[in-house]
This record gives structure tokens, C-alpha cells and sequence, in this order.
């Protein structure tokens, strides 16, 4: 057994670091491009160089705790899906949830012949996207942003990202094939929320931590106090389990589908779990200081939800893990 | 044993049920439902309906033109208003510095501040915290000196409550640094205008604007403004805190939640079919709805005993600690509802995009309830104070 990253995996680390220490906002995203960490995240079938899971995980990993935005995740879907399909690549934002709907999809937009009508809401990564990738029941679609019949309702998502609601009326669009056949791709988007989540666990738990060795009252720090040290010592359990979790996907990802949805689902209901506690405690170990918009624990907080929800939450892939279910059918 | 209300607890019951269909605006009550923040003109304007009836405080005795109700009574009140999602009283004025005034302040000070509670002449906030002093409250250092028949007063309050909209604010403040901190504070009634005052609001999580910092600035305040003696203001202050945690358990508001839940889980579809019959989900709500149950009875059993006399003790610390993990268990099953439509916020605080606020407000109040583990005493604390008492046996 080897756990560790590969030079190569080390060298993208340590420059991605690097990156994410000098740039944020705006600044971001070219200074990732220039690095090449889109492609990286593509395999060379779909025009990248790499698309490993360990490439994906350490990625995203490192972009959630540097509190980074998610939204290259989305570019990443279009783009193999397109590869797929046989289709060049496009940013194209993956519109995936729906209105009055837990889970399920086709139940606000359905397709008739070569035509999506109906709602999709929380749309991740819109912004500067020159599309959609938008499922139905069982099929995932292609449809161009300025297409007849496409209308674009912007908002901030609770994680400060660029997202919408996006309300289709017979507009045109191109079936990119199957959804099941679109499962690998969606297995490293999968991949990509949950160690995106791991990274924010991580900061969270690093903060949260900072803060109650800082912290006095009653003239001791407050992590002197045996009963804020042992849920400190639980949450640390906690987050090992959602790293192995991590890593048990990253090494799957190319395994048969059955056994990889295994682990799929394992991995983001123990990651988003843990996103889920880690959420309730650090506020709560932080006192009011943690509810607070300033301080740097809210964005996490935000996003810490955010990473279980996106992709299906750990309600929705602890319920295909117990009945044996694909995690995209 | 009797668990059945009496039927005129029951009349009562009634009788608010009826005020509340009557005269609660639709509209208000989906803002509440929704968890949006209220306008000052909103909940003065509930203050004052209230005050109509002679129902604004149910707490007070009749002598100081409250209603008088029994602890049953007011708890009927408070659960029908909960679940009507009628606007919350604001507690400062009414459940916590009436109390204080009633048993401590002179008689001067009774006829001029009470009054003006009742008509809305006055908003209250209250100026316990400070950034050093949070669970370790007498650790604070806000300082007033006595400078002839005044005090001057400087230092930093922080986490007041809807003190934005207030022009009055009880604090404790520091008189004396000798022998044991609890033993220098004083409690002090700050008029808000006074030059040297400043508010600043403090942005929470899910962008509510409800809590700032207030800074005094050589601030001058009358003394006739102290209540009580002078270094004696922890006594005061404890006092109120035990009026702080009536109706701490939140039955109330946890049957509203749970009702809403309920709504919400039928509405949504999963797997073809109302949420609301999915086993895994259908047993999450029924657990917390049985732990629901239980502290209703315990809440009412509590409140029974003090109706016939037995001070509360630790009982109070287990209501909010069951309480507050009964309500933000019911935050966490709505939010999770909504799977993946829970991924943004209410734009400012208020409402989003038009026909999505229902998951926004999910998610919103999720955030914003975490607070109720935190404030009023955490739930550490309380689990402290019913270990303490358990150790002395
Ligand atoms: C939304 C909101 C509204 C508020 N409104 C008001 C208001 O109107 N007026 C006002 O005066 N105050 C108000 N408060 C302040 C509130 O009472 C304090 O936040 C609370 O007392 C906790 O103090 P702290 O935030 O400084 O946390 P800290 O005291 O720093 O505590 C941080 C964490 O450590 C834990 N902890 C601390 N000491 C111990 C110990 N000895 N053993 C074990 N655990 C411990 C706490 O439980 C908490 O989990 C409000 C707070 C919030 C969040």
C-alpha cells in the first residue's frame, strides 16, 4: 500500500499552493488557467493530460481550503461530457437541481423530441458559461445560453458563487446521450464536491481549533476546557473518515461501475455528514463571533453546506448505497 | 394526575386563537413564517394590537397594567402565537427589564419607564455582552464613574439585539474593581441618543441585520438612571436571566416548525411520491416529533410545580438544552427537504427569487437558529450548571 502523492501530483501541489496563496476574486481563475488546472482535471481522451482521481481530489482539496470557489467543477462536466458526446469543448454550467424536488429529475423539465421545457434552479457556475448542461429523467442535454426560448435568472449562491434558476420553453437542444453513460464523468464531478468539502472540513477544523487555544474566559483558553477538548477530539475522528473517504473514491474511480458508485456514495454521505457537523460544531465552539458575516468562519460555514448539498446530498447517496441504486441512473 | 386543561385554560385558548385569526395580517405571518426581518413598524405595530387587548404583557401583574396570566396561561398564549406565526414580543422591555424594575427599581422609576414600555414609548435593548465577556459575563469592563449626579460611562457592548431600532439599553457596567468581579457591577439604564453613543450592526450569516456593537464615548448618564444599589447589579442581573429563560423550552415555536416541516414534506416530491411518505424521512420526522412530545410534558410539568411554588432550578437549563436541539433538528430536516434547491439565500436578509423562498428560508433559518445553542447562556453552560448542581448532590 502507498498512500502517498506521486512526484508529479507533489509538484502540481505545491504550485497550486503557491497559486492560492497570492491570488483570490477575480485574479483566480486565469492564474489557474495559466497553470493548467482545468485540463488537469480532464483525461487526454477529453483534450486534458490527466483526470486521475488523486489529480481531482488533491485539486479540489486544496481549493476548498484555500476557500476558493468551486465553480471550476462545472466548466470540468461540460467539457468531458461534450468530449464524450464528440462534441469541442465549452463551458457550459451544470443545471442539475429542481424546483418542488428532493432529487428527482424530469419532474419540472422534460424533453419532447429535440426540446427541454421546464425549470432547473440553483444552477452552479453560469457566469461567463456559454451554456447548459441540463439533465432530464434520464439523458443530459446540451443548450446554448443565447437559443431561443432560454431564459437566465441570476442570483449569488449561499456560497458567494455565480448561480440562477434557468427556465427552458421548447429551446432547442442536443442530446449529449444517456446519463448513464455520462457516469464517469459525473463520478469525478462527485469526486471533485467531496474533496472540495474535505478541504473545507479542514479549514474549518484548523480554525475552529486556532480559535479555542486564543480564546479566554474565566481566565483559561478555551480549549483547556475538557468538554470543548473532547469535541475537538471527536471532530478530528470525524475528519479522517471524510479524508479516507476521499481517498477510497479517488482510488475508484475507474473501477466497474457498481463497485465505484459504492464508494461514490460512501464518500459523499461521509463528507457530507461530516460538512454537516463540522457546520453545527464550529459555529457553536466559537460562540457568537461564528454566526458572523466578518469573520472568516461564516464563508466556510456556507460552504461547507453548500459542498453536501451540490451533487446530490448525503440523504440522497446514503439512499442509493442502502438499495444498491446507480448514483446517476 | 390530571393532564387535561381546565376549561377556562381552555376558554383562553379560545379566546387567543380567535384575537389571532382576527387580527394577525396574512401577510406579516408569512413574513414570519419565512423567517424575514420585521420592519420596527411591523412589531410595534403587533405591540400595540396586543396592548389593545391588555394582553402585551402577560408576565406582569395587573398592578403594573400587565395581564397577570398564570405560567399556563402564558404558555398557551405563547404556543397559539408561535403557531399562528404571530410576531415574537420583544423580549427586552417586557420579559426582562419589566421584571427587574418591578422587583428592584424605586418607585420613580416604575412610574415613569413602565408605562412607557406598555405604550411603546420606548424600545429596549440589552448591553450585557462585551467582546471579552461572553460566557464569562462578569468578566466584563465597560466602566461608569461617578462624576457628581452623574455617571460617565465608556466601553463596548456588543451583540445587542435589534438595538438599531432602540432608544433605551440596560447594561452592566463596571463600578468597582475591587474584591470578586461579580462584585462591581452596576445596572444602568442608558438613553441611546445621549452624546458619545454609537451603534454599529454586525452582518450574521444567512445576512440578518439583528445584533450590533454599541460604543459609550464619555458617555453622560443621569444617576437617578441606576437601578438598585450601586454594585449590585450581578443580583439584578441574575434575576433577570431567570426571566430570560421563561419559555425557554420554545414549544411553541418548535410545533410551528414541526407543522411546517410536515407542510413542506408533503409538498415535496421524492421518488414520484410526497416526501412525507418516504420511511427513511417519514422516521426522521417522527423522532424528533416524539422527542417533541415528551418535552412538552416535561415543559408543562415545570411549569406546573412553579405554579405551585417550587423554584425552578436546574429544570430551566434542561428546557434549553433540549429545546434549542429539538428546534435546530427541525431547522436541519427542512433544509434537507429541499435537497438540492437549499443551495442559496434570501438576498439582504429578506426575501429572494420570488417563487424559491421557501428552500431560501429553510436554508436562512437553518443558519440563523444556530444561535439558539449560543445566546442566553449556551448549551454548555447549562450542561455546567446541571453538573454543578449534581455534584453537590
Ligand atoms: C444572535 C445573538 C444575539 C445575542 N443577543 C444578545 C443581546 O441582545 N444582548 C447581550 O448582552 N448579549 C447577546 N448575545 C450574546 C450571547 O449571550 C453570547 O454570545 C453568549 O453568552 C456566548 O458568549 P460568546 O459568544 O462570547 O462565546 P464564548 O463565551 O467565547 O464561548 C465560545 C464557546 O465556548 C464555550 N464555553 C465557554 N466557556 C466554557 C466553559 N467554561 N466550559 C465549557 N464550554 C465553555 C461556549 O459554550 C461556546 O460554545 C447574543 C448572541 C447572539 C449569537
Amino acid at each position: 500500500m502507498d498512500f502517498q502523492l506521486s512526484d508529479d501530483h507533489r509538484m502540481l501541489q505545491d504550485s497550486l499552493r503557491g497559486v492560492l496563496a497570492r491570488h483570490s476574486g477575480d485574479g483566480l481563475a486565469p492564474a489557474l488557467a495559466e497553470l493548467g488546472i482545468p485540463e488537469a482535471l480532464l483525461t487526454e481522451a477529453e483534450g486534458g493530460f490527466d483526470g486521475s482521481g488523486a489529480a481531482v481530489a488533491l485539486i479540489f482539496e486544496e481549493l476548498g481550503r484555500a476557500g476558493a470557489p468551486s465553480t471550476p467543477v462545472a466548466a470540468m462536466i461540460g467539457a468531458a461530457a461534450l468530449a464524450q458526446a464528440g462534441h469541442d469543448a465549452a463551458v457550459l454550467a451544470f443545471a442539475d437541481a429542481e424546483p418542488g424536488t428532493r432529487h428527482d429529475r424530469g419532474v419540472a423539465m422534460r424533453a419532447e423530441g429535440e426540446c427541454l421545457t421546464g425549470r432547473k434552479t440553483m444552477v452552479i457556475g453560469a457566469e461567463g458559461a456559454q451554456g447548459f448542461l441540463v439533465t432530464t429523467a434520464d439523458a443530459l442535454w446540451r443548450v446554448d445560453r443565447d437559443a431561443e426560448g432560454v431564459e437566465f435568472r441570476p442570483y449569488p449562491l449561499m456560497d458567494d458563487q455565480p448561480g440562477g434558476d434557468l427556465i427552458l420553453c421548447d429551446a432547442p437542444a442536443t442530446r449529449l446521450g444517456a446519463l448513464s453513460g455520462h457516469d464517469g464523468v459525473l463520478a469525478r464531478a462527485v469526486l471533485a464536491h467531496a474533496a472540495y468539502g474535505l478541504g473545507v472540513i479542514t479549514a474549518a477544523f484548523d480554525l475552529t481549533l486556532d480559535y479555542l487555544r486564543q480564546r479566554k474566559q474565566f481566565g483559561q483558553p478555551l480549549i483547556a476546557f475538557q468538554a470543548l477538548a473532547h469535541r475537538m477530539a471527536d471532530l478530528a475522528v470525524e475528519v479522517e473518515q471524510a479524508r479516507s473517504a476521499v481517498v477510497n473514491l479517488s482510488g475508484h474511480l475507474d473501477a466497474e461501475p457498481a463497485l465505484r458508485d459504492r464508494h461514490l456514495q460512501a464518500c459523499k454521505v461521509t463528507v457530507g455528514r461530516a460538512a454537516r457537523l463540522l457546520a453545527e460544531e464550529s459555529v457553536q465552539l466559537h460562540g457568537g463571533i461564528g454566526m458572523t458575516e466578518e469573520y472568516a468562519l461564516g464563508g466556510i460555514i456556507r460552504r461547507l453546506i453548500a459542498a453536501d448539498t451540490a451533487m446530490g446530498d448525503a440523504d440522497y447517496h446514503l439512499e442509493r448505497f442502502a438499495l444498491a441504486e446507480p448514483a446517476f441512473a | 394526575m390530571d393532564m387535561s386543561f381546565t376549561p377556562e385554560e381552555t376558554a383562553f385558548r379560545d379566546e387567543i386563537r380567535a384575537f389571532l385569526k382576527a387580527e394577525l395580517d396574512p401577510a406579516l405571518a408569512r413574513k414570519v413564517r419565512l423567517h424575514h426581518d420585521l420592519t420596527k413598524a411591523e412589531m410595534e405595530g403587533w405591540h400595540a394590537k396586543l396592548q389593545s387587548r391588555g394582553w402585551l404583557a402577560g408576565n406582569w401583574p395587573k398592578e403594573f397594567g400587565g395581564a397577570g396570566w398564570t405560567a399556563i396561561q402564558r404558555h398557551i398564549f405563547e404556543e397559539e402565537s408561535a403557531r399562528a406565526h404571530a410576531p415574537r414580543i420583544v423580549p427586552f422591555g417586557i420579559a426582562m427589564l419589566g421584571p427587574v424594575l418591578q422587583k428592584f427599581g424605586s418607585k420613580e422609576q416604575q412610574d415613569h419607564w413602565l408605562p412607557r414600555i406598555l405604550n411603546g414609548d420606548d424600545w429596549w435593548c440589552q448591553g450585557y455582552s462585551e467582546p471579552g465577556a461572553g460566557s464569562d459575563l462578569a468578566g466584563l469592563r465597560c466602566e461608569a464613574r461617578r462624576d457628581g449626579d452623574h455617571y460617565v460611562v465608556n466601553g463596548q457592548k456588543t451583540w445587542t439585539t435589534l438595538g438599531q431600532h432602540a432608544n433605551m439599553i440596560f447594561c452592566l457596567v463596571r463600578t468597582s474593581t475591587e474584591g470578586k468581579k461579580q462584585e462591581g457591577i452596576s445596572f444602568l439604564l442608558i438613553d441611546m441618543e445621549t452624546p458619545g453613543v454609537t451603534v454599529r450592526p454586525i452582518v450574521l450569516l444567512d445576512g440578518a441585520a439583528e445584533v450590533n456593537e454599541v460604543w459609550f464615548d464619555n458617555v453622560r448618564v443621569p444617576a437617578a438612571n441606576l437601578v438598585g444599589t450601586e454594585n449590585e447589579g450581578w443580583t439584578y442581573a441574575k434575576y433577570l436571566l431567570t426571566h430570560e429563560r421563561t419559555n425557554i423550552a420554545g414549544v411553541g415555536f418548535a410545533t410551528a416548525a414541526l407543522d411546517n416541516l410536515k407542510r413542506v414534506a408533503r409538498a415535496q416530491i421524492h421518488r414520484g411520491k410526497p416526501l412525507s411518505e418516504d420511511p427513511a424521512f417519514a422516521a426522521d420526522m417522527a423522532s424528533v416529533e416524539i422527542e417533541l412530545m415528551a418535552m412538552s410534558t416535561t415543559n408543562l410539568r415545570m411549569l406546573s410545580a412553579a405554579a405551585q411554588g417550587q423554584a425552578p432550578g436546574i429544570e430551566s437549563s434542561m428546557l434549553k438544552i433540549k429545546g434549542t436541539q429539538i428546534r435546530q433538528r427541525l431547522d436541519a430536516l427542512t433544509r434537507r427537504a429541499y435537497g438540492g434547491q437549499a443551495m442559496a439565500l434570501p438576498q439582504g436578509g429578506n426575501e429572494g427569487p420570488e417563487d424559491a423562498d421557501e428552500a431560501l428560508a429553510a436554508t436562512a433559518t437553518w443558519l440563523n437558529n444556530r444561535k439558539l445553542s449560543i445566546y442566553g447562556g449556551s448549551n454548555e453552560i447549562q450542561r455546567s450548571i446541571i453538573a454543578g448542581a449534581m455534584a453537590k448532590g
